[in-house]
């Protein structure tokens, strides 16, 4: 009867997690920059820079285990990259992409460590004890807006100096606005004027894939924060100690989900990143042809 | 440019109405904030690119290198084998072969000399059956002469004591010759 009455007083109203990364000093014009997103992006870059350096040091031949662990990480990544964008821009374009996928992949995980989201300052209800988390000590930095847009702007820089070496610049633009088809005559004509237009279709669509990148991973990550302090703050008006119960048991089965989302966005990342550079970085067939020739 | 009133319909009413500087507000989107992200990110970026991707990309690159000249090693191992074991099959087929024809020869040896030395001990026994022929027959005439001998002795002495007389030496030697020859018959 008491799980009943417990139960009978959820709260199914969305929890109020902030779209945005809190600044850990207030007021602070120099310090601004300084969000509790930061501060776990350097945590992620301390965790990075520790694990690569034990995996790497004294680097032998028969691999101890962490070294064993970090060569599986990026030996399966460099085969899809090179499965993707092909051996010699998979040389130019793995170090960025790895980067990618191990950074988000941290970042997205860390989220979920307890405490992440749920430390933070709020209108006290007791001693260390606060009613709802205002603005949380840590929060992952795939949930903020400045930290995707960051990841994909420098995606799309790579991508952009990838491909203006691989073709040229003039090979560029006529990789994007130049007919294919090899037709003649009024045909040929119209079939330019067809591929201009896509060529500023497509355009439009590169510009937009920076957006389209961070606001996917943005939005999947904040996405699985709500779920998880909604989950967590089901029973918190039930008091002690259905509180804690229900903060523990009904998000558990969503953290599962939750590292399953935090990979698969990883990957998402990374793959549309490797297929970006594959498809501007592929040589059309009649240059090809003409290659030859 | 009615083409791109899909685009230019969505984005301008946004930027018109000051929609941007709503939602800068609203993710919280400033360019410390960014930038601060976008160093952080390039710090990662040199750290894994000089501990992690170019020592581990170099050692798979490595260790790839070494299984390729393990598999060459490999090949040219079996092929030596391969090469190995028909020299022994050679040499083992020539060692049968001489191993054979040796054989052949001691047989062929063997069967000679046992010829040679069946006639020799042919021979040797022809003549030791000869010479037993010889001493039998020399034999015989010793003992045919001692008894004719003594035959005619006995005769001889018969005939003294049947006559009575006393006999010389030329009747005995008559006597004797006499009875040889009769004995000889």
């Amino acid at each position: 009867m008491e799980i009943l009455s417990a139960l009978s007083q959820t709260s199914p109203v969305l929890a109020n997690v902030s779209s945005k990364a809190s600044e850990l000093f207030h007021g602070s014009s120099v310090l601004e920059f300084l969000t509790n997103s930061v501060l776990v992006a350097l945590c992620v870059l301390g965790i990075v820079l520790w694990f690569s350096r034990k995996a790497t040091k004294n680097m032998t031949l028969i691999p101890h285990k962490a070294q064993n662990f970090f060569e599986f990480i990026i030996e399966f990544l460099y085969d899809r990259v090179v499965g993707i964008v092909g051996e010699k821009q998979a040389k130019l374009a793995f170090p960025l992409l790895g980067t990618l996928f191990i950074y988000i992949l941290v970042s997205n995980w860390f989220g979920l460590i307890p405490g992440v989201g749920t430390i933070g300052v709020g209108d006290a209800v007791g001693p260390f004890m606060v009613g709802e988390v205002h603005e949380p000590l840590l929060r992952p930095p795939t949930a903020d807006l400045n930290a995707t847009l960051a990841l994909s702007i420098s995606a799309f820089l790579v991508w952009f100096y990838l491909t203006i070496k691989e073709l040229g610049f003039m090979g560029f633009l006529s990789h994007t606005f130049g007919a294919k088809g090899g037709l003649k005559g009024i045909m040929g004509i119209v079939v330019a004027i067809v591929f201009l237009f896509v060529g500023v279709i497509e355009v439009v669509s590169m510009i937009l894939r920076p957006m389209t990148l961070s606001v996917r991973l943005y939005g999947n990550i904040f996405a699985g924060e709500s779920v998880l302090h909604t989950l967590g703050g089901l029973l918190d008006k039930a008091g002690f100690p259905w509180s804690f119960i229900g903060g523990v048991l009904f998000p558990f089965p969503f953290y599962f989900m939750e590292l399953l989302v935090g990979l698969l966005q990883a990957i998402v990342f990374t793959l549309l990143c490797s297929v970006y550079i594959q498809l501007s970085t592929t040589h059309d067939e009649h240059h090809e042809e003409e290659g030859h020739h | 440019m009615e083409l791109f009133s899909p685009i230019s319909g969505t984005i301008m009413p946004m930027l018109a109405a000051g929609k941007v500087d709503e939602m800068t507000q609203k993710f919280g989107l400033s360019f410390p904030k960014f930038l601060a992200q976008v160093l952080i990110f390039v710090a990662v970026y040199a750290i894994l690119k000089k501990f992690a991707f170019g020592p581990i990309l170099a050692m798979l690159e490595q260790r790839r290198q070494r299984i390729a000249d393990g598999e060459a090693k490999l090949d040219k191992i079996a092929k030596d084998l391969a090469d190995a074991e028909l020299n022994a099959k050679a040499v083992l087929d020539k060692a049968n072969e001489d191993a054979t024809r040796l054989i052949k020869e001691a047989g062929d040896s063997a069967k000679t000399l046992t010829e040679k030395r069946q006639q020799e001990a042919i021979h040797e026994a022809s003549q030791i059956l000869a010479k037993a022929r010889e001493a039998s027959t020399l034999e015989h005439e010793q003992l045919m002469s001692q008894l004719k001998r003594e035959f005619g002795r006995m005769v001889t002495e018969a005939t003294s004591r049947v006559t009575g007389k006393v006999l010389n030496s030329d009747d005995q030697s008559r006597i004797n010759q006499e009875t040889s020859a009769q004995v000889s018959l």
